[in-house]
């Protein structure tokens, strides 16, 4: 039965001649889906609401109702409001440098660019909001662990910020309006540019190769990602912690597994 | 020094922004690539649940992501504003109808704003205006006009205490919910669409639906039920009349041992004359229920009417039962049984002694038994004389040939979709423009003299329709001549039939749609609602849109690209 509590199903027994109508059970009160929408709105607001619709299951999946997870939704918004007001304090720097970013913050800007892709996925064409939060909840966590300091900082998260604030324009509007507004731009933020993700971020400039001698970790050196063979071993044998266990042995033989690991075999 | 985040501020502030803006205000703008995303509109039932604000939500992300895009996106939202709890509350707060709907629009509307869903207010539609429903029955009158209209009889509930029809929903345990009184099943007159024209269209273009989730297109399969089977007619001894019964397993004819006919038959009432066994089994069966659940689960009873039928290859005498569990107004009224392959025939036989044969045997190695259940899976012919050894497909293909050519049956393709009722005797409905002239032909109500508008302004006294105890209100002239207004409405499943395009031109006076507006933004790109109207819903709006499309307001063949069917909110 239906919102008018009409009929509006039925079922097809394998032989395709009889229909057997059965109602199908529905958010109604005497089916304990008590919960009033609007005490929710007043006390956390619609933004939290909406988040909480949309992070919990799948959009075809049942949703159960859950206090905690509200509260969790409505704690994320905090602390991207927390983060913005942290890059605002600090200095909006519109002018990002690419080539002039460290290894850290190209790698922090490669996160920021593999989430941009994977949102714009899941929103436009997997219809899966709920992991397009999750990977702006964990883009969330590793921005606020990044430092501030410099130009090439402040520059590297306001783009963060901004990509941030518009991915989560669809599902928390009113908040994404204030902070797009805050963060310095112009315009209704639904006339923005959804950010576009660039591939030359994502590409892994560099490598973390592991360095064993006779099996034991004893080093990781961070080389090119297009470093050949020859270089890492150079690397690897000349490290300051391996060298210390390779200095008074004979060295025997180097084995390389291309992208992660380099075993000295020494006695 | 940093700012607190203070939700109650910020939502205000920027819903005052956008209502001030008009930011959700869209026209046709060819320069840009359109975006039409739709949720299914509530029933204006006071408050809004969870399950609506989980719908809308989705909604308005879609909404909101593609505009973020650059697409031109047009997200409306209206009210399904027809139906029977707004009739029982009305009796229930002694208010009407229209009033106490107006008031949770209006309540509703400003929930639905507090949650900042972006929609354009400017395109709202209330499916209970005259301005809406007036289309409603001018496109009834067309369809009228081209044969897809017909009035039959047909079945309803009928309380004789408050002398009124009752709705399924208000028949509890068969007695009226109101009086208590025993329901009764009476025919009268009804308004029927042909859907089943369009049955053949509906169900191939499900293959168009790519957007679709696999359930809901089964679904829709399911329901409009193409079989390929064949009508097969059986002469009767000492009679000139025939039965013609329909079956899609011709294959299984060889086994039939019986005939079961309605109990409201011909055959069965001229047999009762002379039976009374056979007339009092006639009239228990009047009071039972024709809803198809309840006939699936009912005891299965029946007797002999003393009627034998001749088997159309054999020539072998078969008895001709009545059964409680076939349906005068399904079909012919009547089935061959073959009791050894139908399991609710084997249930019948079982139970009246008749005899069971078996006539197909697996083509695998599982033993068929039919001491313990009918063997119902297809497979090779046997005791079938000529037939023996063939399979399914070519069995089924040299039975019906050899009844064509005996002139005694013929291929046929049926489906299971039924023409739609949209006859209601309720009250708070668009009324059927339709009219009875003295001399008791139906005439539709001329365009000139559209919208028949429902009184709103009504005393609900909890039995019958005010346009129906107020005889005054169906008097009425049809081009000069003194007629009779129809007092049933519509089916409310009919307002939500066309909704969907009516937002695209919704002020327009002069026609239903107007075309350019409805051609720019149709077919809806995303369409969001519960997986509850799966059938019925979804397949009139899709029946309508290609009645649209025949009258020449639309040009495409269907309205729905993409579904999302989202899930239950357990609060």
């Amino acid at each position: 039965m239906d919102d008018k509590g009409r009929i509006t199903k039925a079922w097809l027994k394998e032989d395709g001649e009889e229909v057997i109508s059965a109602g199908m059970s529905k958010m109604s009160k005497s089916k304990n889906n008590g919960i009033d929408p609007q005490a929710v709105i007043d006390k956390l607001g619609a933004d939290t609401v909406r988040l909480f619709m949309m992070f919990t299951a799948p959009p075809e999946q049942t949703l159960e109702w859950s206090d905690s997870a509200v509260e969790g939704a409505h704690r994320f918004i905090k602390r991207v409001w927390k983060l913005a007001q942290e890059v605002i304090e600090a200095g909006v720097n519109n002018e990002l440098a690419v080539d002039a970013l460290s290894s850290d913050q190209k790698a922090l800007r490669r996160e920021l660019h593999k989430a941009i892709e994977k949102v714009t996925d899941d929103l436009g064409r997997r219809n899966t909001f709920n992991t397009a939060i999750a990977a702006i909840m964990e883009l969330t966590n590793k921005l606020a662990k990044a430092p501030l300091k410099s130009d090439s900082d402040k520059a590297l998260m306001t783009e963060a910020m901004n990509a941030i604030v518009v991915m989560l324009a669809p599902i928390t509007p009113h908040v994404s309006h204030e902070l797009w507004n805050q963060l310095g731009n112009t315009g209704d933020i639904l006339n923005a540019q959804w950010p576009v993700a660039d591939s030359a971020a994502m590409v892994e400039s560099e490598k973390l190769i592991v360095v064993q001698v006779n099996g034991k970790v004893r080093g990781k050196i961070t080389v090119a990602a297009d470093a050949d063979e020859e270089t890492i071993r150079e690397l690897g044998l000349n490290d300051e912690n391996v060298v210390k266990f390779t200095a008074d042995k004979t060295i025997r033989k180097v084995i390389f597994v291309k992208g992660k690991l380099l075993n000295i075999v020494a006695n | 020094m940093q700012t607190e985040y203070n939700h109650q501020d910020i939502e205000q502030k920027v819903q005052k922004h956008w209502q001030e803006n008009q930011t959700f205000k869209v026209t046709e703008d060819q320069s840009k690539e359109k975006f039409y995303c739709l949720s299914m509109l509530p029933y204006p039932s006071g408050r809004l649940h969870m399950g609506h604000v989980r719908n809308y939500t989705i909604g308005d992300v879609i909404s909101r992501f593609q505009r973020l895009n650059g697409k031109n996106v047009l997200q409306p939202m209206g009210w399904d504003a027809f139906g029977l709890p707004a009739e029982n509350a009305a009796i229930k707060n002694n208010t009407a109808p229209a009033k106490w709907t107006y008031e949770n629009i209006e309540y509703m509307k400003n929930q639905l704003n507090s949650l900042g869903f972006g929609y354009d207010w400017d395109r709202e539609v209330a499916t209970c205006t005259p301005e809406y429903y007036r289309w409603e029955q001018w496109f009834f009158t067309k369809l009228y006009e081209k044969g897809l209209v017909y009035k039959k009889t047909a079945t309803v509930n009928w309380d004789p205490v408050d002398q009124t029809v009752l709705a399924n929903e208000q028949v509890i345990d068969g007695r009226g919910w109101r009086s208590g009184a025993l329901v009764e099943q009476k025919e009268i007159p009804q308004w029927f669409v042909k859907i089943t024209d369009y049955a053949e269209e509906l169900l191939n273009d499900i293959d168009q639906l790519d957007g679709w989730p696999e359930q809901v297109k089964t679904m829709q399969k399911n329901w409009i039920g193409r079989s390929e089977g064949a009508d097969i007619q059986f002469n009767l001894v000492g009679q000139d009349d025939a039965l013609e019964v329909y079956t899609t397993r011709p294959d299984t004819l060889m086994g039939v041992t019986y005939v079961a006919v309605a109990a409201q038959h011909p055959i069965a009432l001229q047999a009762a004359e002379n039976n009374p066994e056979l007339a009092q089994f006639i009239e228990d069966c009047k009071g039972q229920s024709v809803a198809e659940a309840d006939v699936a689960t009912m005891e299965k009873k029946g007797c002999d009417t003393g009627v034998k039928a001749i088997h159309p290859i054999t020539g072998e005498e078969v008895p001709v039962w009545t059964a409680n569990f076939v349906l005068m107004g399904y079909g012919t009224g009547a089935v061959m049984s073959v009791p050894g392959h139908d399991q609710r025939d084997w249930e019948f036989a079982t139970k009246y002694n008749l005899p069971i044969k078996q006539v197909i045997e697996s083509t695998s190695e599982e033993a068929v038994n039919l001491e313990e259940a009918a063997f119902v899976e297809k497979g090779k012919l046997v005791n079938s004389g000529e037939f023996d050894g063939l399979e399914f497909q070519a069995a089924f293909d040299a039975i019906v040939a050899k009844l064509e050519a005996d002139e005694k049956g013929r291929k046929k393709i049926n489906y299971r979709l039924r023409d739609w009722g949209v006859s209601r005797q309720r009250y708070w409905g668009a009324p059927i423009p339709m009219a009875t002239l003295e001399d008791g032909t139906s005439v539709p109500v001329p365009e000139q003299d559209l919208p028949v508008v429902l009184p709103e302004d009504v005393v609900m006294d909890g039995a019958s329709s005010p346009i129906k105890s107020d005889k005054e209100w169906a008097k009425t002239t049809i081009n000069g001549q003194p007629a009779f207004r129809e007092t049933d409405t519509f089916d409310t499943f009919m307002e939500s039939s066309w909704y969907y395009a009516r937002y695209c031109s919704p002020q327009s006076d002069e026609a239903m749609l107007n075309s350019d507006q409805a051609n720019y933004w149709l077919p809806v790109d995303q369409y969001i609602g519960g997986i509850e109207h799966a059938i019925l819903h979804l397949l009139y709006a899709r029946f309508f849109h290609k009645l649209l499309r025949d009258v020449g307001l639309v040009e495409s063949d269907e309205p729905f690209k993409r579904l999302l069917c989202q899930g239950l909110v357990l609060a």
